[in-house]
């Protein structure tokens, strides 16, 4: 298990155990986290599943695939630290991690 | 029978009375009969959010391979090639992936002052004209320009692909969609293809001819000609139909809901908002069918392997336990997304373009027609087995009904018609402070918004000839309650705001738009 913390716009945490396997976006649709729409379920094609990944955690994600670039094109709140959840694999590595949750995914 | 008094709860798709006011019972359902069984027809049915989100994500079991729609899984029919709504992995996966490089979000938004360009098109010569209908004069052109540019179909050919396509995907009233009217191959398309190929431009269809994939068989292609076509066809109606369906229900529930349309026109900020809630409200899918591939429990009963199950995604948007009040409508509405798109490998591919699309056609309805009155007496609702939505809605506008009517103009001539914004200084103690004021009248009232320091606050007030007085209650700096009012002078505005117990400040106006 690592442990994940989610941070909604409003500041509000949950710290949740997410198997490994699991993709961060799961973890948080799993666990009703507020925030995170994730229209297609992981497909990486509605880049509604947007998070800000903590600074201290970016570079030692997997990098963006093409098709994340693309579709996070279009997110509210672009950041150089945006990601889109569903493409996060949880690892016992991640143990840790913390993603805020912008404004609003659409 | 669409539901009786004291036996159980029953649901027949295709009859048309039950489509006009189907929510007393998809209750039922939710509440009775969460899996509903209907025996005339051989369908199972889930209405509970919960239900209808996992079932949109068990792919699977819930197969998309014989289609999307009750008739054709029942038909176990064949499917053309590339037609990637009704497939499944790892087939659907390679069709779409496709798809969504070309269609992405960053794309669809980029769209917004062309697809602003037709609506303003559409809108312009309908004011002053008395009324207009939402659909044929509006719903039904605007998303057809926009594919139709999209997919670079000239103009003059694209109200007979609209046409056909839309006839495809048409029932009969009171009767099953008969199987093979939707089996189309993108017949119509051909020589677009062949003249794009020829003619490269910046359009999708330019796109779709050069895009390089790898297929199933780990092959690296380009498209090929029938594949594109059954694209571009699955676009076409996709692109068509629904967005028209929104336009439709936004004109209906907006005359039914004048307060909410009112906050609208005074805090057009709310707009995106208010999309999201419509498509909750009255999706134009109402629902969607899948195949069962293997037996599986819900709510303790078998739904035995090759069954067909319906997807009740407008019952799953009114469910209280995921909506509170869910019947209610209600532009401010925050909480949890609605299902309209769908959930899973199956969602929406357009639901960037119809958001977009959404948002830009209320902003420039809203801009010219602050009020109106849908006529139902001359509109025609009609249930596809893929869409429903209004046919026709004609609709009265306040502003074109003056004109039209010599002693409704004396009646209302008064009243400004549309949405004023206006810019004003309160002379306070502290020094002048600046407010922006954006409002909708509505006959002795009115409702909006004020901007300032302290944030965005809805207003709503009361109109006497030319004064107007409203209130803001404000907690920053200091809780106090403003008490405004002003007269109003062609575009200048002079008044007073009472500061509670810190006396009274002046207060000046000019109107910006």
């Amino acid at each position: 298990m690592a442990k994940i913390t989610y941070v909604e716009f409003s500041g509000k945490e949950h710290v949740l155990d997410i198997a490994p396997g699991t993709s961060v976006m799961q973890g948080a649709i799993n666990h009703n986290v507020r925030g995170i729409i994730a229209e297609c379920g992981g497909a990486c094609s509605c880049a509604t599943c947007h998070v800000h990944v903590d600074d201290a955690w970016v570079e030692r994600l997997e990098a963006r695939s093409d098709m994340e670039d693309a579709m996070l094109e279009a997110v509210v709140e672009l950041q150089p630290n945006s990601r889109l959840s569903c493409q996060i694999k949880v690892t016992d590595a991640l143990d840790g991690l913390v993603v805020r949750m912008p404004a609003k995914q659409v | 029978m669409s539901t009786s008094t004291d036996g159980a709860v029953c649901w027949d798709p295709y009859r048309p009375d039950f489509w006009m006011d189907p929510y007393p019972v998809f209750r039922r359902l939710r509440e009775e009969a969460p899996l509903y069984y209907n025996e005339q027809y051989d369908f199972y049915a889930v209405s509970r959010f919960a239900d209808v989100e996992a079932c949109f994500n068990n792919r699977e079991v819930f197969s998309s391979a014989r289609g999307d729609v009750l008739e054709y899984i029942k038909s176990d029919m064949d499917i053309p090639g590339g037609m990637f709504i009704w497939e499944d992995p790892p087939l659907h996966t390679v069709h779409r992936s496709v798809l969504t490089r070309v269609f992405t979000p960053k794309r669809m938004n980029a769209l917004e002052d062309q697809i602003r360009a037709y609506c303003v098109r559409c809108l312009d010569p309908l004011v002053g004209a008395g009324g207009f209908d939402f659909i044929t004069d509006f719903g039904a052109e605007m998303p057809m320009r926009v594919i139709g540019m999209l997919l670079g179909i000239p103009e003059q050919d694209q109200a007979a692909i609209r046409e056909r396509v839309d006839a495809a995907l048409r029932t009969e009233a009171g009767k099953p969609m008969e199987v093979g009217q939707a089996v189309y191959h993108g017949e119509g398309f051909e020589d677009y293809i062949d003249w794009r190929a020829k003619n490269p431009s910046d359009d999708l269809m330019t796109e779709l001819l050069h895009v390089e994939f790898v297929d199933e068989t780990g092959t690296k292609r380009k498209l090929k000609r029938e594949e594109i076509l059954v694209f571009v066809n699955i676009l076409a109606g996709a692109g068509n139909e629904t967005t028209t369906r929104l336009i439709g229900w936004t004109g209906k529930i907006l005359s039914d809901n004048p307060e909410q349309r009112a906050i609208l026109v005074g805090n057009p900020a709310l707009i995106p908002n208010a999309v999201e809630e419509l498509l909750r409200y009255e999706p134009p899918g109402p629902s969607v069918a899948r195949y069962v591939k293997s037996d599986i429990e819900i709510h303790g009963r078998k739904v035995p392997a090759g069954s067909a199950m319906l997807m009740l995604v407008a019952s799953a948007n009114r469910d209280h336990r995921r909506y509170p009040d869910g019947d209610v409508f209600d532009v401010r509405r925050e909480g949890p997304p609605h299902i309209t798109f769908g959930r899973g490998i199956h969602a929406c591919l357009g639901s960037a373009l119809a958001r977009v699309e959404g948002r830009v056609a209320i902003e420039e309805l809203l801009r010219r027609f602050p009020h109106w009155t849908v006529d139902l007496d001359n509109a025609k609702l009609s249930s596809t087995s893929t869409v429903r939505g209004w046919d026709n809605l004609p609709a009265i506008t306040q502003h074109g009904g003056a004109r039209r009517t010599s002693a409704a103009a004396q009646a209302v001539a008064a009243p400004k018609p549309e949405g004023e914004t206006w810019d004003l200084v309160l002379a306070t103690p502290m020094g002048p402070q600046p407010m922006t004021m954006t409002f909708a009248r509505n006959g002795a009232t009115f409702a909006g918004a004020i901007k300032g320091e302290m944030g965005v606050q809805d207003i709503s007030g009361k109109i006497a000839g030319n004064t107007l007085s409203w209130a803001l209650s404000l907690t920053k700096p200091v809780s106090i309650k403003l008490g405004f009012e002003a007269n109003v002078q062609g575009d200048e505005m002079t008044g007073k705001v009472k500061l509670g117990m810190f006396g009274s400040a002046g207060l000046t106006g000019k109107r910006v738009g």
